[in-house]
């Protein structure tokens, strides 16, 4: 009998406990950092100011394809009446191809601090108008990392860089473009470089002629290739960096401080972002349109947009540029924590040689270009 | 209910399984790499997968040919020793270590291969601290040559296995004639043993081949991006462009190359039926 209780009550409090707890699902697109950030920062502190909550966070892969697995999600459960996803973290191709299809909610008028983003990111995405459907997460930005002891004095320019590939064989090292976004960057830097009028690449219109203007670019860079070494993906880069194997290679400025940071890089590491420059992005926090529970995504969001957040969680912890206007963290973070960013990587040349990505179009242009020309 | 219809109710809930998840994926990715991007039957995704990835199909196949052939030596050394070696204790030993790698997954192997085989890697720091070489002298293996060392490390095990099966199952009769008659082992191991499990050796090799084509972790991890295997081209061409019908392209083109190594598979099998009493 007494067993038949507990079964019964056990059943009970089984049955009622979906009732009570509200579960909100957090989908990343990035590496294993972005999930870590959302799991054991953001999460614990939503939870606490809404009791009752629970907040699940699932990571989808590195680059555009955690982004592209997402939007291939969405996609499939367009038809449904509910997405498994109530706030998504996207890349800027994806966050433009979801606008686009009308996939992703316009949420940020419900949102106070969307008001405090206010730069291009926060409306443009490779071409794409986004205002209205994001909120920058964080920005961050690919650079040059360089062994000082190697190299006295880094190259400041690609031509430069390309020089010096040719005196130091195998010394410079990146991804291609199958391991990781820092290989893509320095390879949509090399085109801005030497691929003719880069300004029409990152603001359209796109011309479908344009492309024919490369083959030099990309012929250079086959040859440049024979002197360089292909690491696999961003943290083989960073690996060989470490392992004195390379000397130069490109990389995520947040990444490169984080491990820095955990000692997984000598101190003689530094960052050189070089002339005419190279892209960075920034990741946008969204809510699927057929999220199912909107005003709760909402204030996740606000949350983690908050100046506060922005300040601790984005720029101490985690060494990325805030999403939001940085103005809007002054008082909130000490100047020590401010200038670990700018240390090596000066906010002059950030203004000047941070670029964005190719419009959308155009990225996929030099993509198969490059498989066509540089790898095949 | 006839025995015939028993059988095939008993039969049908498998069929029923590879038919959904096998037969119909497969027909869909048929149909979607002879499809045009207008629709109706086109060879364009071919013509763009031989334009864009042409190197790398012949990349993958000299990978998978040669790790096939240094697979088939080793696991032929390793089962000659345990077959004919006659120092205990190194068959003991041998018979304790050679299944291990068995029991490793593909990406566990890429993983330690990749802090393993790197230039200031395990292997090159302890033969530096050995004194057997300068640490300038230390090349960083994490290339082509990565790859077929782990392809090769992770299926000998497999093809030892079922060639030391097969060398353990043939009449010692003739291998102890040969050696009575003065055969070195080796050339009992060459002459007699390997001609008699030939049919059981290819067959393993073949197994092998086409588990090494469809390997995704291994090329990724220890490699770099060029060239590199399709199964990357594969990955790469879904999530940078959401394109599968390039992707499916070269899906069709490795189901052709495995299909080579299934029919020297399938015609073992019908020769192994005519020779069976």
């Amino acid at each position: 009998m007494r067993l038949l209780t507990i079964a019964t009550s056990l059943a009970a409090l089984i049955a009622a406990s979906p009732l009570a707890a509200q579960t909100l699902n957090v989908a990343s697109a990035g590496d294993q950092n972005m999930v870590d950030y959302v799991k054991d920062y953001l999460a614990p502190m939503f939870e606490k100011a809404h009791p009752g909550v629970k907040v699940v966070a699932v990571g989808t892969g590195p680059g555009d394809s955690g982004s592209q697995k997402i939007y291939e999600k969405l996609n499939a459960q367009k038809g449904a009446s509910a997405t498994d996803f109530d706030v998504v973290v996207i890349h800027q191709k994806a966050a433009g191809q979801m606008v686009k299809e009308g996939l992703l909610d316009k949420y940020t008028g419900n949102v106070d601090t969307a008001k405090l983003a206010t730069g291009d990111a926060a409306k443009n995405a490779l071409g794409t108008d986004v205002s209205g459907y994001v909120i920058p997460m964080f920005q961050s930005q690919t650079a040059l990392a360089y062994n000082a002891d190697m190299v006295k004095t880094p190259p400041a320019t690609f031509a430069e860089l390309a020089d010096w590939a040719k005196k130091n064989p195998k010394q410079f090292g990146y991804n291609g473009i199958k391991g990781g976004m820092s290989g893509v960057a320095f390879v949509a830097g090399w085109v801005y470089a030497f691929g003719g009028d880069a300004d029409k690449l990152m603001k359209g219109p796109y011309d479908a002629a344009t492309k024919a203007n490369w083959d030099k670019a990309f012929a250079d860079l086959k040859a440049f290739n024979a002197n360089a070494t292909i690491t696999p993906g961003n943290a083989g880069t960073l690996d060989m960096l470490n392992r004195g194997e390379i000397a130069i290679g490109p990389v995520w400025v947040d990444m490169f401080y984080s491990w820095k940071a955990d000692g997984k890089l000598p101190p003689n590491m530094k960052l050189k972002l070089v002339s005419p420059g190279m892209p960075g992005q920034p990741m946008y926090y969204s809510i699927p349109e057929k999220s199912a529970q909107k005003k709760l995504a909402e204030a996740f969001i606000a949350l983690a947009t908050s100046p506060q957040v922005q300040a601790d969680g984005i720029v101490k912890k985690f060494n990325w540029y805030p999403g939001i206007d940085a103005k809007n963290l002054e008082g909130k973070l000490d100047k020590a924590d401010w200038d670990k960013l700018f240390t090596d990587v000066t906010p002059a040349e950030l203004a000047s040689n941070g670029k964005p990505f190719p419009i959308a179009p155009y990225f996929n242009d030099i993509l198969e270009g490059y498989e066509k020309k540089v790898a095949n | 209910m006839s025995q015939r219809q028993l059988a095939l109710l008993l039969i049908a809930p498998g069929l029923a399984l590879v038919a959904a998840l096998f037969l119909y994926p497969l027909s869909f990715s048929l149909i979607s790499a002879f499809t045009g991007p207008q629709g109706g039957v086109s060879l364009d995704s071919f013509r763009k997968a031989w334009e864009l990835y042409s190197r790398d199909m012949l990349f993958t196949v000299v990978i998978v040919l040669a790790s096939c052939l240094f697979t088939g030596l080793a696991a032929i050394i390793i089962a000659g020793t345990l077959t004919l070696g006659e120092n205990r204790w190194i068959v003991g030993t041998l018979k304790a270590l050679y299944r291990w790698p068995l029991f490793i997954p593909f990406i566990v192997a890429a993983q330690c291969m990749r802090t393993f085989l790197a230039k200031n890697g395990l292997m090159n720091n302890s033969f530096v601290a050995m004194g057997l070489m300068e640490p300038l002298q230390a090349v960083s293996f994490l290339d082509w040559r990565g790859i077929i060392a782990t392809f090769v490390w992770k299926q000998t095990p497999f093809v030892a296995l079922l060639l030391a099966g097969a060398l353990a199952a043939i009449d010692r009769a003739t291998l102890e004639a040969g050696r009575n008659l003065g055969a070195s082992r080796l050339r009992v191991l060459v002459e007699l043993a390997l001609p008699q499990v030939m049919p059981q050796l290819l067959v393993a090799l073949v197994l092998s081949f086409v588990t090494m084509l469809s390997v995704l972790s291994v090329p990724m991890m220890v490699a770099g991006s060029q060239p590199t295997m399709l199964t990357v081209d594969m990955a790469f061409r879904i999530n940078a462009y959401g394109d599968y019908a390039t992707a499916n392209a070269l899906g069709v083109i490795t189901y052709l190359l495995s299909a080579g190594a299934a029919i020297i598979y399938l015609k073992r099998g019908m020769a192994g039926k005519e020779v069976a009493p």
